[in-house]
């Protein structure tokens, strides 16, 4: 092996380590994209309860006291597993999983629903609000 | 959410455990490339060299510049890359040898790849023409550094004869004497010493006296013969010692101040293995050297008296009566381990190891190294005539072998001095066929390494 | 496309030039007797990079990174295997990869809409059901393969993403528990854990147990998701105790293992260079004789051993192209796979297949790779995308599908449905 051709080979290594370098910038460039396109399926809504607000960023997300559970809403009136949201096509629809003290969209108690804008969900001594995020939010 | 974040955690975790995985075949690709380059069928093998410089092993195969007989003395110890002989020194260090290493691959011209060991050729080939027709073996050693400067061994081998004859080599051509078991004779009298030493105590011991006529029934009714049929007479430690008395030893044995388990727990550390225990190997840059065997179970019993004065099932490796004399001679009861191999450089003539003195775990007390040595030195007098110049601690054994129709001379000890320390040990097989003695090789060995 | 057309082209650009360097490499430092065989090379490497480009304008979908990867490593395979032993189109291989890419783009649309696939879970049990009773019947005495006469295929490599597939679920799914006796279970669950017993009997069976560590992969993979979150009621607990249970499992298999395999375990490979050690020993001379910048492609030695371009390729591309250009393969491998961490999926779904696919991947490579350097039992599974064989590059190209899928996934539901407060099943 002549100094050329490690040379060439070195060369041939560091391209193929600037082309997975591009590649893997360029896939957080996309993640800008990724992010618009969500918020077009997730309607861009957000979870508010009063001092806090839950940003809503894959597509089945569960409200429950469990340390696992995406929001996690610490009162015992709550059930460690109580609700579970849901997307479709920019609609959120809330489904009662095993909960006891139930779910109450308005006031009324239902075991499933969709949830139009600024419906108030209160789940135990919890009550939240879903509304489009506002400026400024970070999803 | 946190769903996900889960599921990423997950990948994450699994990506890690691999790259860690990675990561460790990459540093074991680089640390053992070497080895595997050992076992491919081409290779380009470098030298072996004396302190000196003087080539020991030529790697290249070209052995007509050489002078006849150039190799032997050390052919059964250094050996070469032809595989027949296993336990040598190129053997167990050829991937050190290659011509190789990651960065350069294998260097085909111009490789700088050698092992300089601490032999000198000069001595090794005096000690070799001082056995005559004898056969045998002799190790040396700096037992300050631990630098082997003499290791020996007859019948050897000629490398560059090569092995077309080889069915008509005699047994132990093919290995070094030197590190394999041997009948230790009156030179196991010195591990007893030892013992008795750390049982007893030194003035205590040197305080004890036991009649020797020649010969000794034993508790168990056996006779233990002295070599002196009509009897030393009283005896202490020191004077049975220089005589080799064999019937003062029994009697020590069968004291009851020295109890079997002492004695077993002095051997024990000492390095034997007991009673058919499992044997210990010491290695010497690579190469594996047997230790001591003996057997002892019961005081008063014909055998076990006979262990420990240096016959029946008792073994013991001239290399390792070397490093227990310098535990004496050194006063300090920590063995200096031997090595073979001064530095090695590599590919580019960089060295990359270079040799450290090393003790042993203490295997015995200070105080005990130091009465021993006192022994060993008062029965060296004897030998100021045979071996002039030097003053010695030595100790001389006689051992039957082939059932007592060959008698094995032996002689092992040191140089009490800190400009020369050199401890050694000369075996000469069947001594009554020849008259080369014990005592001219060991002044050979001393004129030439100290010359 | 997403408004990142300058994106894409300088991705697609990036990876057109990584080729040439790699076609450069070739050109000065292969072994070939004609310049043609290089020239021919190039033009379909360069021409397979075009063609995809322009193909892949056609699918809408947010990120096309994972796209470009793909392709960087099936065309840098191409390279590898078109060089061993010297230079010469691999036209099967270049076969195979096309078939790959195919594959790739099925994946993407079965896989891209979860809410229609989980509906159609059933299907997947039974295209399952179905390729063990392909391997249990089509494959003579007990081997993995089906002869077709003109190609062989294993049709445990199928059974790959179809088990994927069967272990991702959603977070609905693992809502929907029915009561079995007096535990409250997923029947989905049980179905799957049936599946699992019933392939490792059946790759016991075949004596195929050098995959059986991927579906074991992808199982636990499935089960983490199984326990971790819908259900975590118990997950250290549960995590500790499949631990357990599943360190006895493998310690047990290993000690009643057939003698075939207890031979393969306990090699020294070195004292048995002509034996059993044979392919590992002189695997890793190849590797040691390579260094970091190798012999140069095609000026190799290890193409004359049995499958030096299936189990022991790492060895191979060692030798020609030197270990830090395996490692440079092994990267583009791993961040086809770290892709999905900075894009997540957003929903459950997709992450459980991204997991499952995660799993088999690294799975499959750590096997071939230790396997064929010493580090572990030496056994005889492919590295995806690198290795040679017609039905491990159509599964890994099936299964980089259903990553892209994850990436750009389409929320859609039946309308009817979407409506009814019967919810969505």
């Amino acid at each position: 092996m002549s100094t050329f051709n490690v040379m060439l080979s070195a060369i041939a290594i560091i391209m193929l380590d600037i082309c997975v370098l591009v590649l893997i910038f360029s896939a957080y460039r996309e993640r800008h994209t990724g992010k618009k396109r969500w918020s077009k399926i997730g309607g861009d809504m957000e979870l508010v309860e009063p001092g806090k607000t839950y940003p809503l960023e894959c597509d089945e997300i569960i409200i429950g006291r469990h340390a696992s559970a995406d929001i996690r809403l610490m009162d015992m009136s709550v059930s460690r597993y109580h609700a579970l949201l849901t997307v479709c096509n920019g609609v959120w629809t809330i489904k009662d999983i095993g909960s006891k003290s139930g779910i109450y969209i308005n006031g009324s108690r239902v075991k499933q629903a969709r949830l139009c804008e600024n419906d108030i969900i209160k789940l135990g001594k919890y009550k939240l609000t879903i509304r489009k995020r506002r400026n400024g939010n970070n999803v | 959410m946190k769903s996900i974040k889960r599921g990423q955690r997950l990948i994450a975790f699994i990506l890690v455990a691999f790259i860690i995985g990675m990561i460790v075949l990459v540093v074991r690709i680089q640390r053992e490339s070497a080895f595997y380059m050992s076992h491919n069928t081409h290779k380009v093998i470098g030298n072996v060299y004396d302190k000196n410089g003087d080539v020991l092993f030529d790697g290249s195969g070209d052995f007509s510049k050489y002078e006849d007989k150039h190799f032997i003395d050390v052919g059964n110890l250094i050996g070469d890359n032809t595989g027949q002989m296993s336990n040598t020194l190129v053997a167990k260090n050829l991937e050190k040898l290659n011509n190789y290493s990651f960065s350069t691959g294998l260097v085909e011209n111009g490789g700088k790849s050698a092992i300089y060991t601490s032999l000198d050729h000069y001595a090794n080939k005096a000690v070799y023409n001082a056995f005559e027709n004898k056969k045998g073996c002799a190790v040396a050693y700096d037992y300050i550094t631990g630098e082997i400067l003499v290791c020996v061994s007859l019948p050897s081998v000629d490398i560059a004869k090569g092995y077309a004859n080889i069915a008509e080599f005699e047994t132990g051509t093919l290995i070094s004497k030197n590190l394999y078991g041997t009948v230790p004779g009156s030179t196991q009298k010195i591990p007893t010493l030892i013992a008795a030493l750390e049982t007893i105590g030194e003035e205590k011991l040197l305080d004890k006296t036991y009649n020797c006529t020649g010969s000794y029934v034993n508790m168990n009714g056996q006779t233990i013969k002295c070599h002196k049929s009509e009897g030393h007479g009283e005896q202490n430690i020191t004077k049975a010692f220089a005589n080799s008395c064999n019937p003062f030893y029994a009697q020590l044995v069968e004291d009851s101040e020295l109890p079997l388990d002492s004695i077993k727990k002095s051997f024990n550390s000492l390095g034997y293995s007991i009673n058919g225990k499992k044997k210990n190997y010491i290695s010497i840059d690579g190469i594996n050297c047997e230790t001591a065997s003996t057997t002892l179970e019961n005081s008063s019993d014909f055998d076990t008296q006979w262990g420990c004065i240096g016959q029946g099932d008792t073994l013991v490796s001239p290399v390792q009566m070397i490093l227990w004399n310098s535990a004496v001679a050194n006063e300090t009861g920590r063995m200096t381990m031997p090595y073979l191999i001064d530095h090695i450089t590599n590919v580019k003539g960089k060295i990359t190891d270079r040799a450290e003195t090393k003790y042993s775990d203490s295997i015995f007390d200070a105080n005990t190294a130091e009465a021993a040595k006192k022994i060993m030195l008062e029965n060296g007098k004897n030998y100021t005539e045979s071996i002039s110049g030097y003053e010695l601690g030595i100790k001389s054994g006689t051992a039957q072998v082939k059932n007592g129709e060959e008698e094995n001379s032996l002689l092992t000890g040191f140089v009490n001095d800190r400009r020369h320390p050199i401890a050694f040990c000369v075996l000469i097989e069947d001594k009554k066929s020849g008259n080369v003695k014990t005592e001219q090789i060991v002044k050979c060995m001393l004129d030439s390494l100290c010359s | 496309m997403y408004k990142n057309g300058l994106s894409y082209v300088t991705s697609c650009l990036f990876v057109l030039i990584a080729h040439c360097a790699m076609l450069a490499l070739v050109l000065f430092n292969g072994n070939y007797t004609e310049t043609k065989d290089v020239v021919t090379l190039a033009g379909v490497v360069i021409s397979l990079d075009l063609v995809y480009f322009i193909v892949m304008l056609f699918y809408k979908q947010m990120t096309y990174s994972i796209d470009c990867m793909l392709l960087l490593i099936l065309n840098m395979s191409l390279i590898f295997q078109s060089c061993f032993g010297g230079v010469e189109l691999a036209k099967k291989h270049l076969i195979t990869c096309i078939a790959a890419l195919i594959a790739c783009r099925l994946g993407y649309i079965i896989c891209r809409n979860h809410t229609l696939i989980q509906t159609k879970k059933k299907y997947i049990f039974i295209i399952n059901l179905i390729i063990i009773l392909c391997i249990l019947t089509l494959t003579g005495s007990r081997s993995i393969w089906i002869d077709l006469g003109f190609m062989t295929i294993q049709p445990s490599e199928f059974l790959k993403p179809a088990f994927i597939l069967s272990c991702s679920t959603s977070i609905i799914e693992q809502q929907k528990k029915t009561k079995v006796l007096c535990f409250n279970v997923v029947k989905e669950n049980i179905v799957l854990t049936g599946l699992i017993i019933l392939i490792v009997g059946l790759q016991w069976w075949c004596r195929d147990l050098g995959s059986l560590p991927t579906f074991i992969a992808i199982y636990l993979c499935g089960l983490m998701f199984r326990f971790c979150y819908p259900k975590a009621k118990f997950s250290k607990k549960i995590l500790v105790i499949i631990g357990v249970i599943s360190a006895i499992l493998i310690v047990l298999a290993l000690k009643f293992a057939p003698s075939y395999v207890q031979d393969r375990l306990n090699v020294d490979i070195w004292n048995d260079k002509s034996g059993n050690g044979y392919q590992q020993s002189r695997a890793l001379i190849a590797i040691a004789e390579g260094g970091w910048f190798g012999k140069g492609p095609g000026n190799g030695n290890l193409h004359n051993i049995a499958a030096s371009d299936t189990d022991i390729v790492f060895s191979s591309i060692c030798e020609e192209w030197g270990l830090l250009f395996a490692l440079m393969m092994i990267i583009v491998i791993l961040s086809m796979l770290i892709l999905p961490l900075i894009n997540p999926p957003r929903s459950y779904f997709h992450t459980t297949v991204t997991t499952g696919v995660c799993g088999a991947f690294i799975v499959q490579m750590a096997l071939n790779i230790f396997g064929s350097c010493n580090m572990i039992p030496f056994t005889g599974v492919t590295i995806p995308f690198i290795s040679q064989g017609g039905s491990s590059m159509v599964t890994s190209g099936f299964m980089i599908g259903m990553v892209i899928a994850g990436q750009s996934p389409v929320f859609k539901r039946h309308k009817r449905k979407r409506r009814s407060k019967g919810g969505a099943k």
